[in-house]
C-alpha cells in the first residue's frame, strides 16, 4: 500500500517528535499532554491486540510511533508508565511470531532503550530476549536480538564487571545447553559466549564451563561450536585486541580538516572527542596488561573432560560426527593431553587405524598424534605408532611428500618423547638424509639433529657430530630416563658468585684482612633500588623486607650466628676447597645454587648478573639451547597443525615457470600509475564523480564550439559594455579602485 | 572517465542506416489475426451490478487511501441504508458495517468523519449489539485522546450517538466505564496531581489550538450524558414484577436463565487478556457507582466547581454534569 499523504494541518497537529522534545526538556509542564498520549497508546493498543497481525498503517497515528515516543520519555514519567515495560514484554513474548516486522523491531529497540534509561534492569531485558532468540523462526529477528543482547551485556560490563548479571546470564546459557543436549538451540549460547570471550567481557572459568558443556552436547553444531572455541578463541581474542588498538581516529587529519573546511560546531566537537579518545588510549597504554588466561588453562578437571570427549565423540561407535568434525574433537583432545600432560592411554591405540597415506587428511591425524605426545607417555605405547608411520610413510616406494610428512611427524613425536624411538629404526631413518629430494632430505636432517641433542648414543658413531661425541666421551651427556625432570636454575649465577668472591678478596686486601662492609654493601644494593623505584614510598616497608631476608639466612643455616660471621664461614670452606684444588664444575654449580637459596638477590645483584652474562657471552653459548627452548615453548602452548608437517613437502614439489615468476614478483605493484591517475582510479572505485575541470576536458568538442565562437562575434552592445567597463576601471585605477587612498 | 565504470541509466541505442529499427522493450505484439471474436458470457440484465454487490464493493472502499473515495463510499452506504425499507434486512449485517467502518472514527479528514456519523445515525439502533458497541468505544476512546483536536471534537459526536443507541451496553462493556472516564478527565485536564504541589499547570497546552470555551462546553455535555448513562437508575425492576405472574410457581426465573445477549459470558474473559481495575467490566450500577466514587468523583466535582465560575455556555454545561453526578450518586452509600 502506498503511504497516505499527510495534510499540512495534520502535520502540525500529530507531531509526536516535537512533543517528545518538549516533554524531555520540561517534564512537569507537559505531564498532561503526555498522559493524554499515553491514554491514546492504551486505546490503540486495545484495538491492536484484537488483531495483532494487522498492519497499523491505516490511521494517522501508528502504534509504533506511540511506543517509540513513550519509551523515549518513560524516564520522565515513571508513575504514569509503570506498566508500560510489562506491556511491551507481554506483547513481544506472546505475539513475536505474528507481529509486523517493523513494529516487532521497534518493540525490541524500545525495550533496549528502556534498559539504557534504567527503567528496567538488564536481567529483565535478557530474560525477555533469550527465550525469543532461541524460539523465533525469523532470521532477522534473531540477528537483531543477538546483537542487542551482546551490546547490553557489553554495556553493563563496561565500567566494572557486573558479576551478578554475568552469573545469572551464564547460568541461563548453561541451562540452555544442558537442559536438552540434543537440541540445536545451544548454538546461541555458544555464539554469545564466544563473542563475549572474544571481546574480553567474560574471561572467567564459568564461561569456559559453558563451552565445556557445549563440547559434550549431542548436537553436531553445538559440539563443533564448543570445540572450535577451545581451539581458536584465544587467538581470536588476541587478534580482536590488536585490531581494536589499530582503529584509532586520526587527530592530525581532523585538525587539518578543521583548518581547511568551513568551521562549524560539529567538526570542533569531532576533534575534541578524537583527542579525548587518544588521551584515553595513551593512558591505557601506560597501564599494565590485564592478564587473561587461555580457555584451556581455565578448564576445571581437564583429565575428565578429555576422557569424556574421547569416549563420547571418538571411541563411541554410534557418534554421528563427520570426519572433519571428528578431527576437530581429536585436535582438542590431543591438545588437552599435550598441554596438561594427561594420561589417556586408549587415545594412542585409536590412532593406529588412521595412520596410512591413503587416509583422508592424514596429516591432521599425524599432527594430533604428535600433539598428544608428552614426556610422561609410556614409550612402549608410542613405539608401535612410530614403527607404523615409518613403515607406511617412509620408504623408497612412497611419494616424496608422503615420506617427508612421515619423517616430520616422527620428529615431532620424538621431540616430545625421545624414548619412543629404537636405535635400529632411527639409524635407518637417518639414512634418508642422502635422499635426492629436498623435502625428504631436510626432514631426515631434522630428525638427525634432534637426536644429536637428545639421544646421540642411539646414532651411529659417524652421525653423532663433534659436539655430541665430545660430550659422550667426557661423560657429560647422560641419557634421560622416563619421567625424569630437570631442576631449574638461574643462568650465570656462578659468574656472579665468582665476581662477589673477587670483590671480597679485593676488599680484604685493602682493609688488611677485616671484612666489615659485607652487610653494608647489601643494604646499599637495596637502597639504590628504593631510590630508583619510588621515592614517595616510606622506607619502613623496605626495611621490613630486608630483615626478612636476614631471617631466611639465619633459619637456613640452622644456627644462631650473625650473618656476617656466617658468610665468613662459607668463605672459609670455599677457600679450603680452593687450596685442596678440587674445585670442579659440579661444586661451582652447587655453590651457585647455594647463593640462590641462601640469600635474596638485590636489584643491584640482578643488574650485575645481567652485565656478567653479557660479558662472558653466556647467551651466545646458550644460543643452541635457546633455540631448543623456544621450540619446546612453542610445543607447550601453541597447537601443532597439519601445515607444520606439510611444510617441508612443499620444497620437494617442482614449481612451474609461472609460479616462480609470481613468487619473484611477490607483492610488487602490478603496473606503474602516476599519482593523479591513482587518485582518479580511487575516486572512481569509490563511486565518486570527477571534478568540473575534468568534465570540461572530457566534453564533446562540438558542444564547446558555440562558446568559442561567441567570443568573437559579440553584439555591438556587448562590445560597448565591455569597453565602457574597461574605461571605467582605468579611471578608478584597477578593479578595486584607489579612490579612497 | 567516471562514466566508464558506472552503469549508465539511459542507454541510447544506435540507429543504423539500412537496418530495421529495434523494437522497444515494451512493444505489444499485434501480429496475430482472429477471424471471429467469441464472447464467453454476456450480462443480460440492463441494470448492471445489483445493489448488494455494490454495497459490498463500497464497503470495501471504506478503507481506500484517497480521502474523497472514502467519503463517497461512506456516503453511498448511508444512502443505501436509508433507502432500504424498515422491515427489510440491510444488504450486510450492521455488525459487519460497523467493524469495517469504525476505524474511520480516527480518520484525518473532517468530511469523512462527518459522513461516517451520518451513516451511523442512519443505522437501525436495535441491531447494534454489545460486541460492536465495545469495539466502537475502543475507537472512540482512541479518538478522544488523539493529538488532533478536530478528531477529539468529533469523537464526542460519536460518543453521543453511541450513548443514545446503546448507553447501557457501552458503559457496562469491558473497560468501557473506567477507561472512558479516564479519557474524559485527561481531556478536560482535571486529573488530580498527587505528587506535584499546589501549582496548577497550564491545561493541555500542546496541539490544542482550538481548546476554546465552545469545545470545553461540548466536552462537558458529553461527560454529563456519559455519567447519566452510567449512573442513572433504570426502571428494569418494574418489568420484572410485571413478568412475575407468567412464571407463577417459580420466582426470579429470569435471573437464572442463560442470557439472550451475544457473548453472554464475556465478563469471565475466558479467551482474553487478564484484566485489571481499568479493563474490568462494570455491569451493575452499584459497581459503577463504587468505582466512580473511588477514582473520579473528587476530580470531577473539583473540576466542575472551577468550570462553574466561568459563566455562559460552559457554566451551563458544568451544571448539567453536576446534576448528573448528584442524581446518579444520590442513593450511593459509602461503606
Amino acid at each position: 500500500m502506498v503511504k497516505r499523504k499527510v495534510g499540512a494541518l495534520e502535520k502540525i497537529d500529530a507531531d509526536l517528535s516535537s512533543l517528545q522534545y518538549k516533554a524531555r526538556k520540561d517534564p512537569s509542564s507537559y505531564r498532561e499532554d503526555f498522559y493524554s498520549q499515553y491514554q491514546q497508546y492504551e486505546s490503540i493498543r486495545g484495538i491492536f491486540l484484537r488483531a495483532p497481525s494487522s498492519t497499523d498503517d491505516s490511521g494517522i497515528v501508528k502504534i509504533r510511533d506511540l511506543i517509540d515516543f513513550i519509551s523515549h520519555v518513560a524516564d520522565c514519567y515513571p508513575r504514569e508508565t509503570a506498566t508500560f515495560p510489562d506491556d511491551l514484554i507481554q506483547l513481544l513474548s506472546q505475539h513475536h511470531d505474528q507481529l509486523q516486522y517493523e513494529l516487532r523491531d521497534k518493540v525490541v529497540s524500545s525495550l533496549v532503550l528502556l534498559r539504557n534509561k534504567d527503567v528496567i534492569d538488564s536481567s529483565t531485558l535478557l530474560n525477555t530476549l533469550f527465550p525469543i532468540l532461541v524460539s523465533t523462526p525469523s532470521k532477522t529477528l534473531r540477528a537483531l536480538l543477538f546483537q542487542k543482547i551482546l551490546s547490553d551485556l557489553r554495556n553493563s560490563n563496561q565500567k566494572s564487571t557486573n558479576h551478578r548479571l554475568n552469573k545469572t546470564v551464564q547460568s541461563v546459557l548453561q541451562n540452555i545447553i544442558t537442559s536438552d543436549r540434543t537440541s540445536p538451540q545451544g548454538i546461541w549460547a555458544v555464539k554469545i559466549t564466544r563473542e563475549l570471550w572474544k571481546r574480553q567481557v567474560w574471561t572467567d572459568a564459568k564461561a569456559v564451563e559453558i563451552m565445556k558443556e557445549a563440547a559434550l552436547s549431542e548436537n553436531e553444531k553445538v559440539i563443533t561450536g564448543g570445540v572450535s572455541f577451545f581451539l581458536g578463541s584465544d587467538k581470536e581474542r588476541e587478534e580482536a585486541d590488536e585490531s581494536s588498538d589499530d582503529d584509532g581516529v586520526n587527530v592530525g587529519k581532523l585538525r587539518q580538516k578543521l583548518n581547511v573546511n568551513k568551521k562549524n560546531k560539529k567538526n570542533e566537537k569531532d576533534l575534541k572527542r578524537a583527542t579525548m579518545i587518544m588521551k584515553k588510549k595513551e593512558k591505557r597504554k601506560g597501564q599494565p596488561d590485564i592478564l587473561n588466561f587461555s580457555a584451556l588453562h581455565l578448564l576445571h578437571d581437564p583429565q575428565g573432560f578429555a576422557e569424556t570427549l574421547f569416549q563420547k565423540h571418538l571411541q563411541n561407535k554410534y557418534s554421528k560426527l563427520k570426519l572433519d568434525q571428528k578431527l576437530l574433537v581429536l585436535q582438542l583432545v590431543s591438545r588437552l593431553v599435550g598441554l596438561h600432560k594427561l594420561t589417556v592411554i586408549q587415545l594412542y591405540s585409536y590412532f593406529i587405524k588412521y595412520l596410512s597415506p591413503r587416509q583422508e587428511s592424514v596429516t591432521s591425524f599425524l599432527a594430533s598424534l604428535a600433539q598428544a605426545t608428552h614426556s610422561l607417555v609410556p614409550p612402549d605405547v608410542l613405539e608401535p605408532l612410530v614403527q607404523k608411520i615409518a613403515n607406511e610413510f617412509v620408504s623408497e616406494a612412497a611419494a616424496t611428500e608422503v615420506a617427508s610428512a612421515g619423517l616430520n611427524a616422527i620428529r615431532e613425536i620424538c621431540a616430545r618423547q625421545p624414548l619412543a624411538m629404537s636405535d635400529t629404526l632411527l639409524q635407518d631413518l637417518v639414512m634418508y638424509r642422502k635422499s635426492k629430494d629436498k623435502g625428504v632430505m631436510m626432514a631426515a636432517k631434522g630428525l638427525l639433529s634432534l637426536y644429536r641433542e637428545v639421544g646421540a648414543d642411539m646414532l651411529k658413531k659417524r652421525d653423532r657430530g663433534k659436539e655430541a661425541t665430545v660430550k659422550i666421551i667426557s661423560g657429560e651427556r647422560k641419557e634421560k630416563r622416563f619421567g625424569e625432570v630437570e631442576g631449574g636454575g638461574i643462568e650465570g649465577l656462578e659468574l656472579l658468585e665468582a665476581w662477589k668472591e673477587e670483590e671480597r678478596q679485593k676488599r680484604l686486601e685493602a682493609n688488611g684482612g677485616v671484612d666489615d662492609k659485607e652487610g653494608d654493601s647489601e643494604e646499599e644494593g637495596w637502597k639504590d633500588w628504593d631510590a630508583e623505584s619510588d621515592t614517595s614510598e616510606s622506607s619502613e616497608g623496605w626495611i621490613d623486607v630486608h630483615s626478612d631476608g636476614e631471617d631466611i639466612q639465619v633459619s637456613d643455616s640452622d644456627d644462631e650466628k650473625p650473618p656476617a660471621k656466617k658468610m665468613k664461614t662459607i668463605m672459609a670452606t670455599q677457600e679450603a676447597i680452593k687450596e685442596n684444588g678440587v674445585s670442579t664444575e659440579l661444586s661451582a654449580k652447587e655453590k651457585a645454587q647455594n647463593l640462590a637459596t641462601t640469600r635474596i638477590l638485590t636489584p643491584a645483584d640482578l643488574v650485575k648478573l645481567q652485565e656478567l652474562r653479557m660479558q662472558s657471552g653466556v647467551s651466545s653459548l646458550m644460543r643452541q639451547k635457546k633455540i631448543q627452548q623456544k621450540r619446546e615453548e612453542k610445543h607447550a602452548d601453541d597447537p601443532l597443525t597439519a601445515a607444520d608437517l606439510e611444510g617441508l613437502a612443499t620444497l620437494s614439489a617442482k614449481r612451474t615457470k609461472e609460479e616462480k615468476i609470481a613468487m619473484a614478483k611477490a607483492d610488487r605493484e602490478e603496473k606503474h600509475l602516476s599519482k593523479s591517475a591513482r587518485h582518479k582510479e580511487k575516486k572512481i572505485s569509490e563511486g565518486k564523480s570527477t571534478t568540473n575541470k575534468e568534465k570540461a576536458r572530457a566534453k564533446n568538442f562540438f558542444m564547446t564550439l558555440g562558446k568559442a565562437k561567441g567570443k568573437q562575434k559579440r553584439s555591438l552592445t556587448d562590445v560597448r559594455r565591455t569597453l565602457k567597463g574597461h574605461v571605467d576601471r582605468q579611471k578608478r585605477g584597477g578593479k578595486r579602485g584607489n579612490a579612497g587612498r | 572517465m567516471a562514466g566508464s565504470t558506472k552503469k549508465k541509466d539511459f542507454q541510447k541505442t544506435k540507429h543504423r542506416v539500412g537496418k530495421a529499427k529495434p523494437k522497444p522493450t515494451n512493444a505489444t505484439n499485434t501480429s496475430f489475426k482472429a477471424k471471429s471474436i467469441t464472447v464467453k458470457q454476456q450480462a443480460l440484465s440492463t441494470t448492471a451490478p445489483n445493489s448488494s454487490s455494490q454495497f459490498a464493493h463500497y464497503l470495501a472502499l471504506v478503507t481506500h487511501k484517497g480521502d474523497s473515495q472514502r467519503r463517497d463510499a461512506v456516503a453511498f452506504l448511508t444512502t443505501a441504508v436509508t433507502s432500504t425499507p424498515p422491515n427489510q434486512p440491510l444488504p450486510q449485517p450492521v455488525s459487519v458495517i460497523i467493524e469495517k467502518s469504525q476505524q474511520l472514527i480516527l480518520d484525518g479528514t473532517r468530511s469523512v468523519r462527518e459522513q461516517l456519523l451520518k451513516l451511523y445515525q442512519s443505522l437501525p439502533p436495535t441491531e447494534i449489539d454489545v460486541r460492536s458497541s465495545e469495539s466502537l468505544l475502543l475507537y472512540i476512546r482512541a479518538a478522544m485522546t488523539h493529538l488532533s483536536s478536530e478528531i477529539r471534537n468529533s469523537s464526542l459526536d460519536f460518543l453521543g450517538w453511541l450513548l443514545q443507541v446503546d448507553g447501557t451496553g457501552a458503559v457496562s462493556s469491558q473497560g468501557g466505564w473506567v477507561k472512558t472516564l479516564q479519557c474524559f478527565v485527561s481531556l478536560l485536564g482535571w486529573r488530580e496531581h498527587t505528587a506535584t504541589g499546589a501549582w496548577t499547570g497550564p491545561k493541555l497546552s500542546f496541539g490544542n489550538a482550538g481548546s476554546d470555551v465552545k469545545a470545553m462546553a461540548k466536552q462537558l455535555q458529553a461527560l454529563a450524558a456519559f455519567i447519566r448513562a452510567g449512573l442513572h437508575p433504570h426502571n428494569r425492576d418494574s418489568d420484572g414484577i410485571q413478568n412475575a405472574d407468567s412464571w407463577f410457581p417459580l420466582r426470579n426465573t429470569e435471573s437464572h436463565l442463560i442470557s439472550g445477549r451475544s457473548n453472554a459470558f464475556s465478563y469471565l474473559s475466558l479467551h482474553g487478556a487478564t484484566r485489571n481495575e481499568d479493563t474490568e467490566m462494570y455491569e451493575d450500577r452499584e459497581d459503577r457507582q463504587r468505582i466512580f466514587h473511588a477514582l473520579f468523583q473528587n476530580a470531577i466535582t473539583k473540576g466542575v466547581q472551577q468550570a462553574q465560575r466561568e459563566a455562559g455556555e460552559m457554566g451551563r454545561a458544568s451544571v448539567q454534569v453536576k446534576k448528573a453526578v448528584s442524581d446518579g450518586m444520590a442513593d450511593f452509600v459509602d461503606e
